[in-house]
């Protein structure tokens, strides 16, 4: 599923190849009995580490520094301040030359985690950030409709002008006001069309 | 004319006033990639294949390739103005044109828009571009003759309706001449006719445009034009899109003609598609499925059953071959989809005769059932295929410069004279009772004292006189469609007597 608000670019290969690792990754966290806390410090290593020090993001990806190097650069990093499951996942991705695909994987890993306890990422688009009751009226709404938790997250768009766009995975349940003036202009200039060729003659000035 | 502003307004205002808003719910994917006239998708998860899918900018596209993680779009129109990351919305819908009366005398676009300058197509009925052809129960043997106008086609191919007739040969042997030809006499049959140009030079489609107005012919013609320059999902479409329009006839029980130049053309098309797509490259690099395009192309046309109202849809595709290559492979392919081939040379073209058509390898494999009986009897047309092809043997034995007895040398003669009877110039097509007329007058001998130089001329007059002297007898066959024995010995008896008073023009 794509993700409207994802900010670095689509890369199909990655994502592939991620979903295959974070499947593998939440098996041995769930055997290890640990599935939400792995999840969450992978997500902790992309957004506090990886995103603040962007030299250690390439070491890791470069692919001219070796796999020694690379294990113990990430022994000496984390080593006590992670869950053995991370750490070895990471030695095992650096032994493959897949460290490139971290954040894929997180990724992944996320949504399935999210689709194993029954969560579905809803994105909600609005004109203005919405305010906090409005949002947890909204989370009781969707949750109640699609049966589901529902995780918001949520984005701004001032040219929308106004309304409320939903997206559910690929499916867009647009009631913005932009979007209706558009159809609406649409609607207008196709009814119009239709029925001045089915008259022509009315709406013709007789010279 | 002129339009009512007030009017316009009003009409606008009462449709916003009544506007019901709906949510809009929509299937949206990312563009990846674009370019070449074609985009790679991420999302669109619940698209099928061949659904059409939108861009920003308004401009179609169809999802070609599903892949695990992206969709393969081709984009039929200006792919410039689409952007990676821009929102493709699935439209749920197949492509479909336009179609109906309001087609007739226009030349659109493979979507079916107006290229002519005449306004918008005044039509709400559409039809999908891809159909099933219909199945054994829906057809029937093919059984009326399509008239072509052209002697050598009519006399020795003759094509019904219902029929795929390849027209096949290199390039400048008169292939359209023979479609254009074609389309001009059916003025009086009521056959509808759909002329789709793919990937030719705009300048000769506007000739031909012209030549067909000239005729009177854009009455009852549709021109679809993908041309060079067309994007090539537009010229794969073209084909498809033209007989969606033509059958909208066939099945209300009418009969349709269509022209696709030419198809050689439109598999260059699609291999530029397939290979911008990454599809595998076969044979020649045509795509695995080069076959299926054709084959569900011109599977579509049709002699319908009586109880689909006995509609019927003739397709005559046109096949450019290299060399004379016709083993190569689209011709092949073609060759063996359609009912029969008009194989046309350029060394007969060059030696004058034209249609260029060789007569020993040219088939139609629907036959007598395409043949009026006047035309179809054995005094006729009926073994003028075998005459011709013993008269070639003949001739080039005769090339060795042996001495010939006089029979051998009147056999010679009379396919002198026959070949350079079935000579016909352009955009002008013969009924189909004075073909059968001037066959049937030359096979029984009428011609063997008309030098050959004057057998064109000498059939011209001939023809004239049965028309304002023999009136009376050429009606009579072309209304009883057959020359029994009597109609036979009248019209001897008229070659006769024409023959007394004609001379042939002193040079």
């Amino acid at each position: 599923m794509a993700d409207a608000s994802q900010s670095t670019t689509i890369d199909p290969r990655r994502q592939q190849i991620g979903a295959v690792y974070a499947k593998a990754l939440l098996g041995a966290a769930e055997k290890a009995g640990q599935t939400d806390a792995v999840v969450e410090e992978l997500q902790s290593l992309i957004v506090d580490v990886l995103d603040k020090l962007p030299q250690l993001q390439a070491a890791l990806s470069s692919p001219r520094i070796g796999h020694e190097e690379k294990a113990a650069l990430i022994d000496r990093a984390f080593s006590g301040r992670m869950s053995d499951v991370l750490l070895r996942f990471l030695k095992v991705l650096s032994q493959h030359g897949r460290l490139d695909c971290l954040r894929a994987i997180a990724a992944a890993a996320q949504k399935q985690l999210n689709e194993l306890q029954g969560r579905v990422e809803v994105w909600v688009t609005t004109a203005a950030p919405l305010s906090n009751p409005l949002r947890e009226l909204i989370v009781k709404r969707l949750s109640a409709l699609l049966g589901q938790e529902v995780v918001l997250k949520a984005q701004l768009d001032a040219e929308m002008v106004g309304g409320l766009v939903v997206r559910i995975g690929d499916t867009v349940f647009d009631g913005s006001v932009s979007s209706r003036l558009v159809q609406m202009r649409q609607a207008a200039v196709d009814k119009a069309a239709t029925r001045f060729r089915q008259s022509l003659e009315r709406f013709a000035v007789s010279s | 004319m002129k339009f009512n502003a007030g009017e316009i307004a009003s009409v606008i205002e009462q449709e916003i006033t009544h506007y019901e808003s709906q949510l809009d719910v929509r299937e949206v994917g990312t563009v990846l990639e674009v370019g070449d006239g074609i985009a790679r998708v991420y999302g669109l998860s619940g698209c099928m294949s061949g659904e059409m899918v939108q861009f920003p900018s308004g401009v179609i596209g169809v999802a070609f390739n599903l892949e695990e993680n992206s969709v393969g779009v081709i984009i039929l129109g200006g792919y410039l103005e689409i952007e990676e990351g821009d929102e493709v919305k699935a439209l749920g819908r197949l492509l479909s044109v336009p179609v109906g009366e309001a087609v007739i005398g226009r030349v659109l676009d493979p979507l079916g828009n107006p290229l002519d300058g005449k306004g918008p197509v005044n039509t709400s009925e559409r039809r999908a571009v891809e159909m099933i052809a219909p199945g054994i129960a829906g057809r029937q043997p093919v059984r009326e003759p399509l008239q072509t106008g052209i002697k050598a086609i009519d006399a020795m191919t003759p094509i019904g309706r219902g029929q795929r007739e390849l027209i096949i040969g290199d390039r400048k042997t008169g292939k359209t001449t023979i479609a254009i030809d074609t389309i001009i006499n059916q003025k009086h049959s009521g056959v509808k006719c759909f002329y789709v140009a793919i990937g030719l030079k705009e300048s000769s489609v506007a000739n031909t445009i012209r030549v067909l107005q000239e005729h009177g012919a854009m009455e009852y013609t549709t021109v679809i034009l993908a041309g060079a320059s067309a994007p090539a999902p537009l010229q794969f479409y073209a084909a498809y899109a033209g007989t969606a329009m033509a059958e909208h006839f066939t099945y209300g029980g009418q009969h349709a003609l269509i022209v696709y130049d030419d198809l050689s053309k439109q598999a260059q098309a699609y291999r530029e598609l397939s290979l911008l797509m990454r599809r595998p490259p076969g044979r020649e690099a045509y795509p695995g499925d080069v076959f299926y395009a054709h084959s569900r192309l011109l599977e579509r046309s049709v002699k319908l059953s009586n109880e689909l109202g006995g509609g019927s849809l003739t397709s005559l595709p046109i096949i450019e071959t290299l060399e004379g290559e016709v083993s190569a492979y689209i011709p092949t392919n073609v060759i063996s989809i359609t009912d029969g081939q008009i194989y046309l040379q350029p060394d007969l073209f060059f030696k004058g005769v034209r249609p260029a058509m060789n007569v020993g390898i040219s088939v139609s494999r629907v036959g007598g059932a395409a043949q009026i009986k006047a035309m179809k009897d054995r005094e006729v047309a009926g073994g003028l295929r075998l005459a011709l092809a013993a008269f070639r043997e003949l001739e080039a034995f005769a090339q060795l410069g042996t001495d010939l007895d006089a029979a051998t040398q009147a056999r010679l003669d009379r396919g002198y004279r026959m070949v350079e009877l079935l000579k016909q110039s352009q955009y002008q097509p013969m009924e189909v009772v004075d073909q059968a007329i001037a066959i049937f007058a030359a096979n029984k001998g009428g011609l063997d004292d008309v030098p050959v130089t004057q057998v064109s001329a000498f059939e011209k007059a001939f023809l004239q006189y049965m028309r304002d002297v023999k009136g009376q007898l050429r009606s009579t066959i072309a209304e009883k469609k057959e020359l029994p024995a009597d109609l036979k010995e009248q019209l001897l008896a008229a070659i006769t007597e024409f023959k007394r008073g004609w001379k042939p023009a002193a040079k």
